[in-house]
């Protein structure tokens, strides 16, 4: 046997262990079962409590508010990360201010989100915006920082010069930089979804597993958490795919 | 113009440009151009930092309680973290069994969501201290161990045969070897989960308490002060600076080698 | 050199494929036989297998078919009989340059101190001494690279397998460093393989020169001139074309 089939195997079998001691545990009586549900019993039950179709549609609500937030996240971020290292001035100005609103959680802002924007869409995707917005910014701004000067020098040489040379040669040269921000930016969106959708939102993953609390449907949690694991899983691996061909086809870098 | 004065005049450049935007700020509110409800100018901010050394907010509880409990929190969960992950990690890193075994559960893991997980520890755990601790640990966990994997597996091989034509003994490879090179992977993790666990804990502290900078930031909200808000949001960022500026002198200081190597890529 | 009875390293018809049975194979059915004490120099074009012929020889990688006998007795893996100079840096990051030569001499089966007065010596000898307490990361790379010599000859190893050992010099230092080479070992007599593409160098250093090519043997030269060579020798340099032509 290959050894790739081989790895497969195994981790299949992980998973079948995993899921058999929760199962035993969950059996044995310890604990009783409406707190921790054996995982096929939960899943069923949770299913049956929440229908497909409506499952359906808090996942597409919350991925339209991480789309949303992450894309302005990583516009912005990109936008002036590149404005930032390109132009001098304006990068002296603009790093500091970055500087002293990066080290501020992202959650932390909830608050006077709250404020500035009401209960509603726009203070959620804010919150997914921030989670977004400060990685790709100092990813992208690191990777200005360490283009390979003798590129620049290159460029030069075959006459380019100005947003030419900012174009042709440096961002791409960046790019490797760039999709790395845009990855982490990705996780951290996801990671913020569950607080955000903690702002008197009544559709979501986020909301889903909230009021399940209050409900005391432990299956519906457990079947929200599975479900938010595995869209933060499946859309990572969609844009890494997207971002290592998106590197192949416009730089030689690749995704660290 | 020298390096020298280049970076002297960008934070000249920096420092006037703030301060000239806090100036408009307070100019703006004075004038009513801003609310100050939404954008607390900085002299209340002030105001507000000083009643909170004071006096408390809620009343009592005061600005040093709020950042050692949270402290406390962040390095509970973290310490648990550290003191379960390295030796599981160490043990899956260097068997290509066990690590084909458990890669999807802790790809899985670590991709869930950690505040998705509030709900559910506040049903079995309750709203205490105990809940939290875990959740922080739990985002901490699966960062730590999956850089403490990578850290052993990804061992210059041209490192372990070196050692091979010394004939150095398989026990001594993993100590002598394999240990050191996974260290500095191993502290990058450390300082990833620590960043993981000064998010989550915000979060964690919305619920079921008025103490910590998380809870403080909420409660405030509540009550109409977000001069005392913006407060709390200063302090968690000051935090997380001082963290990271302490975890940069704890590496330095425990793989001087390492040194060279980053500042020479820089 | 001498003709003795049985030679230290015994290369039998040693086959190497990378991958399944439709690759290429890297070496094939090489023979190769190195006295006590000899000095040979692998020669040959980069890619043509010199690295993975060495790698065999130390142990680290296994033949697909063949073997190797040190003294008689089948490889099986690497040890301590068999000091290694890879091509690539592999000096430990973590220890200094002294503690990477510390390392060799603790190896060797040397006390703690006795460790640390071979490894000033062999400081020494590369002309690191002064740099001990430098980490690798902070060594230029042909000090790097003199820094894994010393730790190879502080395993005082009958056998030194050096691959390219001074690629990464520049050419005043390399001049030195073979003449330094050639010192030691005439001094500890050890049994030496040098990978190297430079003719020039094979010639300086040699007893004999294996040419490879095309993943076998393509030819053996006895040097056979006194040390130190002078490298305007009419001997020398006809040795120089008949190697140049041979390779073309
Ligand atoms: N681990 C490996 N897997 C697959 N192919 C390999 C491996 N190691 C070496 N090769 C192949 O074997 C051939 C010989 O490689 P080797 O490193 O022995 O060359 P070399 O003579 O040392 O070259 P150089 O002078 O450039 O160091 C090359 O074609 C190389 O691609
Ligand atoms: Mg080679």
């Amino acid at each position: 046997m290959n050894p790739r089939a081989a790895n497969a195997l195994l981790g299949a079998a992980g998973i079948l262990l995993t899921l058999g001691a929760w199962e035993l545990v969950a059996r044995s009586g310890i604990v009783s079962q409406s707190v921790f549900p054996a995982p096929f019993h939960a899943l069923a039950t949770g299913l049956a409590k929440v229908p497909l179709a409506d499952l359906g549609g808090h996942v597409w609500i919350s991925l339209q508010r991480i789309a949303l937030g992450f894309a302005a996240g990583a516009l912005l971020g990109v936008g002036l990360a590149v404005a930032g290292g390109w132009y001098r001035t304006f990068g002296n100005l603009v790093r500091p201010v970055v500087e002293l609103l990066r080290p501020i959680p992202p959650l932390a802002w909830i608050p006077m989100a709250i404020v500035w924007f009401g209960l509603g869409e726009p203070s959620k995707v804010f919150v997914i915006f921030l989670g977004a917005f400060f990685p790709v910014l100092t990813n992208t701004w690191k990777g200005m920082a360490n283009i390979d000067p003798t590129l620049l020098r290159a460029g030069q040489t075959m006459g380019l010069s100005g947003p030419e040379l900012l174009l042709k040669v440096a961002i791409p040269a960046t790019l490797p930089d760039i999709a790395t921000g845009l990855r982490i930016g990705w996780g951290l969106a996801f990671g913020v979804l569950v607080a955000a959708e903690l702002i008197a939102a009544e559709s979501g993953l986020g909301y889903l597993i909230m009021n399940a609390r209050q409900l005391g449907e432990v299956e519906v949690i457990i079947l929200g958490i599975l479900v938010i694991g595995a869209a933060n899983l499946v859309t990572d691996n969609l844009l890494a795919r997207v971002l290592a061909r998106w590197l192949n086809r416009s730089s030689e870098g690749s995704l660290p | 113009m020298g390096a020298a004065a280049t970076r002297h005049a960008a934070v000249l450049q920096g420092a006037g440009f703030i301060v000239s935007l806090l100036l408009l700020w307070e100019l703006a509110s004075a004038l009513g151009w801003l609310r100050p409800h939404s954008f607390p100018p900085p002299s209340r901010i002030a105001q507000g930092a000083w009643e909170l050394a004071v006096r408390g907010f809620p009343e009592g509880v005061r600005v040093w309680t709020h950042t050692l409990v949270t402290l406390r929190r962040i390095f509970s969960g973290f310490a648990l973290a550290m003191l379960a992950a390295i030796p599981l990690g160490l043990l899956i890193g260097r068997s290509p069994t066990l690590d084909a075994l458990t890669n999807p559960v802790i790809t899985f893991a670590r991709s869930v969501a950690t505040l998705s997980l509030l709900p559910l520890v506040i049903v079995w755990f309750g709203t205490g201290e105990l809940s939290k601790t875990l959740l922080i640990a739990y985002g901490c966990f699966w960062v730590m161990l999956s850089n403490v994997i990578a850290g052993v597996k990804y061992v210059d091989p041209v490192l372990v045969r070196a050692a091979r034509t010394m004939d150095t003994p398989g026990r001594e490879i993993f100590t002598h070897i394999v240990l050191p090179a996974a260290l500095p992977r191993i502290f990058a993790g450390a300082r990833t989960a620590l960043g993981v666990g000064f998010m989550v804990i915000v979060g964690a502290e919305m619920i079921g308490t008025i103490e910590g900078l998380g809870a403080l930031i909420m409660e405030a909200r509540t009550f109409y002060r977000t001069d005392v808000t913006i407060v709390g949001m200063m302090l968690l960022g000051v935090m997380g600076v001082l963290f990271a500026l302490g975890m940069e002198a704890l590496e330095r200081r425990l793989l001087p080698w390492h040194r060279g190597l980053s500042e020479v890529r820089r | 050199m001498s003709a003795s009875a049985a030679p230290k390293i015994e290369v039998l018809r040693v086959s190497k494929q990378f991958g399944d049975a439709a690759a290429a194979p890297v070496l094939r059915d090489v023979d190769l036989a190195c006295a006590e004490n000899e000095f040979v120099c692998l020669l040959g074009r980069s890619g043509c297998g010199k690295t993975t012929l060495l790698n065999i020889i130390a142990g680290l990688v296994p033949p697909t078919a063949g073997e190797v006998r040190v003294d008689g007795e089948v490889v099986t893996g690497p040890g301590r009989g068999k000091g290694m100079v890879f091509q690539q840096n592999a000096l430990f990051p973590w220890l200094s340059a002294r503690g990477n030569v510390e390392f060799g001499a603790r190896r060797s089966g040397l006390d703690k101190a006795g460790a640390g007065r071979v490894a000033d010596e062999l400081l020494d000898l590369v002309g690191l001494r002064d740099y001990g307490a430098r980490y690798p990361g902070e060594l230029s790379g042909g000090m790097q690279q003199r820094v894994a010599i010393a730790r190879a000859l502080a395993l005082d190893p009958q056998i030194l397998l050096m691959d390219e050992p001074f690629g990464a010099l520049d050419e005043i230092t390399r001049l030195d460093m073979q003449a330094e080479l050639l010192r030691v070992w005439s001094s500890r007599r050890k049994t030496v393989v040098f990978v190297t593409h430079s003719i020039m160098e094979a010639l300086a250093l040699g007893d004999r020169i294996v040419v490879m090519g095309g993943g076998s043997i393509a030819a053996i030269h006895d040097v056979g001139l006194e040390r130190p060579r002078s490298r305007s020798d009419p001997a020398l340099l006809r040795l120089h074309d008949t190697i140049w032509q041979g390779l073309h």
